[in-house]
């Protein structure tokens, strides 16, 4: 009976080792940018030298015509239109004297900004500094948009930006209403991931693509670390990831060989969608095109 | 002797309780693992066999590669506290893999990250030895060592934006969460190799003990005995540090535990900690995955709450006297 187990044993090793080595190439199904939705404002703002340093601030401030009043921007502001515009974060933290060095007069944060310290610099330096509301969801753009132009001293560009987003309806196209899709954090080949639950962000967006978050399903937090075999049994259809995430896991290759992933329909399918990492989370002019890219990505992964 | 062949009977029940047990249910277990076929679509087959069983084995492998580098460590330094990452051998793995790839000579994951880790692992273990003139300053070098090439590492992952030389960083964390089945076959060999060359200088690592001099009066070198237990502790530290990361603690802990179990024989002693450490890192990684489902708990803290008991146990049975 030992001898029939242990055989048992090595056969469940052995397909695991072949199932593990094999691999097949197809395209990435990737979304790097997307169009962001703009204004053309004629009313000039009350601020006229701005570092706008909460999540999707400088996109919102550009998309309703005043690039030219942004010095400087956080390292996470990543629209191809803000390119010119000085970084002033190292990684996610601030750079109280490269801030002071460009002599703004407002400064926009969120409750990630930091650190404390570096805050406090600044407001000792007496620069104006407003707070932020962050948004996780698509109903909270509005209020973003609405306090940056307030902040600003643009209130109206603000409204005329929220007709212009509110005009266009998302395209989304048609997927199954049952499709299961998980969005995961990634960082590394030696890290544990984290799956997205309810309040991740990913939520919101999966399901305004008619889909189901099977994380925002199960668990209550925004981001969940997660043993392999309970993301196995979720079983999601499609994953959802970062760009920079998928990298740090060898990519797609990569991400489908490790143990969870590789069990679910998703990971035997390969039908991963990477999404550029501040675009899928910036909540912002650009998130309307981003629903639509997103709904025709999913299509395109169930289909291959 | 007994009591470590009875604990090493007891790894076969653990590996299996360890199948068993997990973040999720999985309908009738134990004829899910004693079933005579796989079933490739079943997905309690596929949690059992292609998820926990790799884990499994890579915790019993790994467990027993770090056991026998902490005897091995703690052996050619004569000093009880000495573990590889006093000795500089961890640091100088994590260094060898960041330098492999922001060089794109090796990506994170392959075989080539071993051979760079054992490359790093050795390079600054020989490099700490070649400082040291005394047992103590050996120490002292190791943790100075560790530190120049901790700073490094920490310096090139922030300079270079590349996010899989930033993932290293993670690797402080150690985690058997991600472990590939095509690691097995690395850590197996390794295990293989290292309680091979381990086993047969055993007796020569006794000698060590007596002190220096007393070695060289019988026509044995020292330092050589020395040179040849750090290489072989850098493969192993270079297979564990390469797969899972940074697992700390079981290193130093594993031997004293297998000290008091079966003496300070190197012969014996090599095979109590790589069976001390299998059952610790088996025991540790079962609790994290399986404690608060579904997340995955960082295995340092397990390993800590699995191994200082056992460590206080030990030496407090071991009835040293305080002078």
């Amino acid at each position: 009976m030992k001898i029939v187990r242990l055989k048992v044993a090595v056969i469940a090793i052995a397909i695991t080792l072949v199932s593990g080595c094999a691999t097949q190439i197809t395209a990435v199904e990737e979304i790097s940018t997307v169009e962001s939705i703009s204004i053309t404002s004629t009313v000039p703002p009350h601020a006229t030298r701005v570092i706008a340093l909460a999540n999707g601030s400088a996109e919102i401030i550009s998309a309703m015509g005043y690039r030219n009043i942004l010095i400087g921007r956080d390292i996470a502001s990543s629209d191809p239109a803000l390119e010119s515009i000085e970084i002033v974060t190292s990684g996610h933290q601030i750079i109280p004297e490269k801030i002071l060095s460009l002599s703004p007069d407002l400064i926009l944060i969120d409750d990630a900004t930091g650190p404390k310290a570096a805050l406090d610099a600044l407001k000792a330096a007496n620069i104006e500094i407003v707070m932020i509301s962050q948004a996780w969801t698509l109903s909270e753009i509005d209020r973003k948009i609405s306090e940056v132009a307030l902040a600003i001293g643009a209130p109206a560009s603000g409204v005329m930006l929220q007709e212009a987003i509110a005009k266009q309806s998302a395209d989304v196209a048609s997927i199954p209403a049952d499709t299961t899709i998980a969005f995961l954090y990634l960082r590394g080949a030696s890290a544990i991931y984290l799956i997205g639950g309810k309040g991740s962000g990913a939520d919101s967006l999966i399901s305004a693509i008619g889909a189901i978050d099977v994380g925002a399903q199960s668990l209550a937090n925004p981001f969940n670390p997660m043993t392999s075999e309970a993301l196995a049994r979720l079983n999601p259809d499609v994953l959802i990831v970062m760009s920079k995430g998928l990298d740090s896991v060898g990519g797609v290759d990569g991400l489908v060989g490790l143990p969870g992933i590789a069990q679910t329909t998703a990971g035997k399918n390969r039908a991963v969608i990477s999404v550029d990492d501040s675009l899928l989370l910036s909540f912002g002019p650009r998130t309307p095109m981003l629903i639509t890219a997103l709904a025709q990505s999913v299509q395109r992964v169930l289909n291959q | 002797m007994k009591k470590i062949y009875a604990l090493a009977s007891g790894i076969p029940l653990l590996l299996l309780l360890a199948l068993a047990i997990g973040a999720t249910d999985v309908n009738q277990v134990w004829s899910a693992i004693f079933a005579f076929n796989f079933n490739s679509e079943s997905l309690d087959d596929q949690i059992i066999w292609q998820i926990r069983a790799p884990r499994v084995i890579a915790a019993i492998l790994i467990g027993a590669i770090l056991g026998i580098a902490g005897a091995l460590s703690q052996a050619a330094t004569n000093n009880p506290l000495a573990d590889p990452a006093l000795l500089g051998t961890t640091a100088g793995a994590a260094a060898g893999v960041v330098i492999g790839v922001s060089t794109n000579l090796v990506s994170l994951g392959s075989f080539s990250a071993v051979i760079a880790a054992a490359v790093g692992a050795m390079l600054a273990t020989v490099f700490t030895f070649w400082l040291a003139r005394s047992a103590l300053q050996l120490i002292i070098m190791g943790i100075s060592v560790s530190a120049i090439l901790t700073a490094s590492v920490g310096i090139a992952i922030s300079l270079v934006d590349r996010s899989d030389l930033r993932s290293i960083s993670f690797w402080s964390l150690g985690s058997l969460a991600l472990i590939a089945p095509s690691d097995l076959l690395i850590l197996i060999a390794v295990v293989v190799i290292v309680l091979l060359i381990a086993f047969k200088f055993s007796p020569q690592l006794d000698l060590l003990s007596l002190g220096d001099s007393a070695v060289r009066h019988i026509g044995r070198d020292p330092q050589r005995i020395r040179l040849i237990a750090f290489l072989t502790l850098s493969l192993a530290v270079a297979a564990s540090v390469s797969t899972v990361g940074t697992i700390a603690f079981l290193a130093l802990a594993a031997p004293h535990i297998a000290r008091f179990i079966v003496g300070p024989r190197h012969r014996n002693l090599l095979i109590a900690s790589a069976v001390i450490g299998s059952i610790i890192l088996l025991l540790a990684d079962t609790a994290a995955r399986s404690i608060a489902p579904p997340q995955d708990l960082p295995i340092g803290i397990l390993i800590a709450l699995c191994a200082a008991p056992l460590l206080i146990l030990a030496l407090k049975k071991g009835q040293v006297q305080w002078r």
